[in-house]
């Protein structure tokens, strides 16, 4: 849950990032990590992994400051995809304010996507968040692999959800993760923007937000 | 309770004595000596971890050197936090499995007993419908019982009550005419054989009409077909009808002894309480019939007496008696100390019923071998 502390007038929030085992999670953060050029960027902090497989989680913190001197920051997390990290994940879960799926895109991991969805189901439901009211991204990854399901077919799968439209990403080569973020920081503002009057008293309306928390060095550089 | 992904604070990261070591280090890497503090010194720098400042950093020869030292300890902080931060997740998430377990146990627990009250509930309805339906069975069995003995005494009483009437009378007047034929016959020896047989005969005939009105009356009483449901009864009268119905059914074989003494009315419906006697004195039959190696000795004796403003029935046997075993029982439907078909055993059951329902008490006492007697105390009017 959003945590604000009056005393030193910070506003801390978490985007969790979601999916099966090896759909390229860690690979979004990474490539956020290297990408994003936000006001405030900590550490990439890749907590233990085994074969290149979450163990724990990674984080990523970032961070904008308002003129109001609001201290906002967006902690971004992964969980570990592999089935029997399962506590590890909901304690990563708990009090998330949003969530990015990451699904992959390759035939053969239709089910698996299915099944960590409805992990995240349950999962959600046992740390007392609602998924209808979460605001939550999809993005479907490695769109580079070969015979990846076609996109109009996974749109118009996901078009009856209040989740469409879903983002197409290859993470392993940075496109989509920006994109990705947007979606889930505008989803995201929605949600907050009221409880915490971001518009009205820091001065962050929804574009702000946006873009001051996804500046990127391509679009600094452009 | 502090998350694992709460921001740590200096303290969280170092101990005071690793903090010392860290400062003795940088110290001797600068050029003047430097201190970490959690709170603001003047010439300090912020060491920051996850854009949280952890601390500051003073002292050193320069800005330059504050600089260094500080970003040489954010660069050590990282790695210390990552140790953290994955101990502090797995002990979250260890007692978070903890306390699903305990949770679980408890819901485990929880359903194990709301299953074993069921089952509690589930034993009590079934008692309580086992009762309904032998109290549902007893009283069929009674009205039945009751019924067809009514309805035979009903149909005997009115079908023979008349013919064995004019037949008795016509055999008194027969008699007479007997009595007129002797004086008109020839008075030979064969004649007087002839009349004096004629006159026996005519006798025993007498005899055997008088009986049969007489099981009639007892048949009429018994049943009480035209008694209302509760009227003052004499008990000694009801007891004597049973007695007769019963010596009918034995054929006359039963040695029953009778004291019946002068005791006042009970309110009572007489059927009923004809019918209890009568399965008390059956029981008391069977069970002489059931004491083998005493047959022959066998006896029921029925007393009454008065006391207060109580009756006491007594009906005693000395015959098979009750084995302990089985004297609880006694009175729980369907028991039966008689082999399979010799009754349905609800005899006593029914007599047990009926005098509570009469405000009564019955007694039981009985030894094996050596007999059984049975005590009823009703009130009197
Ligand atoms: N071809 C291709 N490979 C990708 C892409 N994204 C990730 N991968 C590869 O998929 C593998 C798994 O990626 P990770 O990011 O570690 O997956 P994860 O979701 O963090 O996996 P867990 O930590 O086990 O849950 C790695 O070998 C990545 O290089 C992509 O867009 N295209
Ligand atoms: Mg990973």
């Amino acid at each position: 849950m959003a945590e604000y502390t009056s005393e030193d007038n910070k506003l801390a929030l978490k985007v969790v990032f979601y999916g099966p085992a090896l759909s390229g999670k860690t690979t979004n953060l990474m490539q956020l990590h290297s990408l994003l050029n936000p006001e405030r960027k900590g550490e990439l902090m890749v907590l233990e992994t085994r074969d290149d497989r979450t163990l724990f989680f990674d984080m990523l913190p970032i961070g904008l400051k308002s003129n109001s001197g609001l201290d906002l920051r967006l902690k971004l997390y992964t969980v570990p995809g592999q089935v029997q990290h399962d506590s590890t994940r909901k304690a990563v879960l708990s009090r998330a304010d949003a969530v990015v799926f990451v699904a992959d895109s390759q035939p053969s991991q239709q089910d698996n996507n299915a099944n960590a969805f409805g992990n995240l189901e349950e999962n959600l439901e046992k740390v007392g968040l609602d998924i209808d009211t979460l605001p939550l991204a999809v993005q479907f990854n490695k769109r580079d692999i070969p015979g990846a399901v076609d996109e109009t077919v996974l749109q118009a799968r996901w078009s009856v959800t209040p989740w469409s439209p879903l983002i197409m990403a290859s993470a392993l080569h940075g496109q989509g993760v920006i994109e990705t973020l947007r979606t889930v920081l505008d989803r995201l503002y929605t949600e907050i923007d009221n409880e915490f009057e971001l518009a009205n008293r820091h001065g962050i309306d929804r574009s702000q937000f946006i873009t001051r928390l996804s500046a990127s060095h391509e679009v600094n550089r452009a | 309770m502090r998350s694992f992904e709460d921001d740590p604070t200096l303290d969280d990261l170092l101990t005071a004595e690793q903090l010392q070591r860290l400062t003795h280090a940088l110290s001797a890497l600068c050029r003047k000596s430097v201190t970490i503090t959690p709170h603001r010194q003047d010439d300090a720098v912020a060491v920051e971890f996850n854009l949280e400042t952890v601390g500051w950093l003073s002292g050193g020869a320069s800005p330059g050197e504050r600089q260094a030292a500080s970003e040489l300890v954010s660069f050590l902080m990282m790695f210390i936090a990552k140790y953290r931060l994955a101990a502090s997740l797995h002990h979250d998430t260890t007692e978070a499995s903890y306390a699903e377990l305990q949770r679980q146990n408890e819901a485990l627990r929880a359903s194990e007993a709301r299953y074993r009250e069921l089952s509690g509930q589930l034993q009590q309805r079934v008692d309580d419908q086992v009762e309904v339906i032998q109290q549902t069975q007893q009283d069929l069995y009674e009205s039945s019982r009751l019924r067809s003995v009514g309805h035979l005494a009903a149909g005997v009483a009115h079908e023979i009550n008349n013919p064995i009437g004019f037949i008795s009378s016509n055999l008194r007047v027969a008699r007479d005419y007997l009595e007129d034929l002797q004086g008109l016959v020839p008075d030979t020896e064969a004649n007087r054989e002839l009349l004096d047989d004629f006159h026996d005969l005519i006798g025993e005939s007498v005899d055997g009409a008088k009986r049969i009105a007489s099981i009639v009356s007892d048949l009429k009483t018994f049943s009480s077909i035209d008694q209302a449901d509760y009227t003052p009864c004499d008990v000694n009268a009801l007891l004597t009808s049973a007695i007769h119905l019963l010596q009918t059914e034995h054929g006359h074989q039963l040695h029953i002894m009778e004291r019946l003494n002068d005791v006042p009315k009970i309110s009572c419906h007489p059927g009923r309480i004809s019918q209890s006697l009568y399965n008390l004195l059956d029981n008391a039959a069977h069970a002489l019939l059931d004491a083998k190696p005493k047959k022959g000795q066998g006896r029921i004796l029925v007393k009454t007496a008065a006391r207060d403003n109580e009756v006491d029935i007594v009906i005693q046997d000395n015959g098979c008696g009750i084995p302990d075993a089985s004297r609880s029982q006694v009175f729980d439907a369907f028991y039966t100390t008689r082999p399979i078909g010799s009754g349905t055993g609800l005899g006593l059951t029914v007599a047990h019923d009926t005098v509570r329902a009469h405000r009564g008490t019955i007694k039981i006492d009985s030894r094996e071998g050596a007999g059984t007697r049975v005590t009823l105390t009703l009130p009197a009017t």
